[in-house]
């Protein structure tokens, strides 16, 4: 019997409320020790990269995620029995067991914002005019032309990353401050100036959500994506070496987890 | 606790159309089969090629900006830099090669450039 897994939880306990996941299964907690992976049973392998199975996974981790600490685990992760899937657990019990401990109670949020790259591009050009040049370039020959040429496309693209880690340092010392854990990343495209996930204490979700909403409204040209709370997705740190279901031809349970956030995200819009 | 996930923004398809951008951009890992093997092995040999000329590229903008550079040195520097770029573009076409295409996903470490 093939199991399909949703997440581990900081939970032996078995579910109480009725939750249904893929294909309208019911789901379960296997117990290992004081915590637990939920599963489904199913049938036949998944046609395929679905909405609707993304949302059906998805809707399984939120049920969780109101009652337990939840490690996500990847879309489409099945494993090939019980003894397995107990195998699998005793294998990283520790490994879960500390990434529960520090995830417990908090939980993760994405934001995304897109800037006006090309006017923040041509405002850095029109500043370097109407300063004095620090660098004169003479373009008495080809070989100068070029590096005359080059030494401006630099200097525009020294200054458009300066002015990104400027606006980011400012959004992030507001969201920083309400958040355990974070990760960003700076200009995943021109446009997209930050790409940010934050691990932020249940406790916290009121204030952290307060400092979105000033930073949107200071920035009234830029364009913002809110999502979460998500579990934590991004957090979850495993040794280098683990090499989680191999036997199932899984090599990592949760990696792959950002699209799975995009994806799910993109639908929701 | 209830939770109340919200994916919340006023321009979705802004935000569709850029995470698009970088998913498709970059190859999880080099396209190598028997079939194409000259063109993956190129592809790789030439992303390091091109790793060193920009980072030459950026080595000479900055000495330029320190006007560390004669008005010599800066004619030789462009000419070398100029004949670099040229025999990168020739290579490019030889094997087929976009410039997005000149790059690794390093994982964890982000892209190569």
């Amino acid at each position: 019997m093939k199991l399909y897994l949703y997440g581990i939880i900081d939970s032996s306990d078995r579910i109480k409320d009725s939750i249904y996941g893929l294909e309208g299964a019911s789901v379960y907690n296997i117990p290992f020790c004081d915590i637990g992976a939920v599963v489904s049973e199913i049938n036949q392998p998944i046609q395929g990269v679905t909405e609707g199975a993304v949302l059906e996974h998805e809707a399984v981790t939120e049920k969780l995620m109101a009652k337990f600490a939840v490690l996500p685990v990847r879309f489409q992760t099945i494993i090939d029995g019980r003894d397995n899937l107990l195998s699998m657990m005793q294998s990283y019990y520790k490994d879960f067991r500390n990434n529960l401990e520090r995830l417990r109670n908090k939980i993760e949020f994405g934001i995304k914002v897109i800037w006006p790259s090309d006017k923040i591009k041509e405002h850095i050009t029109n500043t370097y005019k109407k300063n004095d040049k620090k660098v004169s370039i003479s373009d008495d020959s080809s070989n100068k032309r070029f590096m005359r040429d080059k030494f401006e496309k630099y200097e525009l693209d020294e200054g458009f990353q300066a002015k990104a880690d400027k606006f980011i340092n400012v959004m992030d010392t507001f969201f920083s401050k309400f958040a355990a854990e974070k990760k960003l990343k700076k200009l995943k495209t021109e446009d997209m100036l930050l790409d940010a996930v934050y691990l932020v204490k249940k406790d916290d979700l009121d204030n952290f959500r307060e400092a979105f909403e000033h930073i949107k409204s200071a920035h009234a040209a830029f364009k913002f994506l809110f999502s979460g709370p998500w579990p934590a997705y991004n957090f979850v740190i495993l040794p280098k070496n683990s090499n989680l279901l191999k036997d199932s031809k899984q090599e990592n349970l949760f990696d792959k987890v950002i699209q799975h956030q995009d994806l799910v995200g993109a639908n929701k819009i | 606790m209830t939770i109340n996930r919200v994916v919340e923004t006023d321009f979705p398809e802004e935000f569709i159309e850029e995470m698009g951008k970088t998913d498709d951009v970059l190859p999880k890992k080099i396209d190598a089969n028997p079939e194409n093997v000259e063109k993956g092995l190129a592809k790789l040999v030439l992303t390091l090629i091109e790793l060193i000329r920009k980072l030459l590229e950026k080595q000479a903008m900055r000495r330029v900006e320190a006007g560390s550079l004669s008005e010599e040195e800066i004619e030789r520097v462009g000419e070398t830099l100029m004949k670099l770029e040229n025999k990168m573009e020739e290579l490019k076409q030889i094997f087929g090669l976009k410039d997005e295409e000149l790059n690794l996903n390093l994982g964890p470490l982000g892209d190569l450039m």
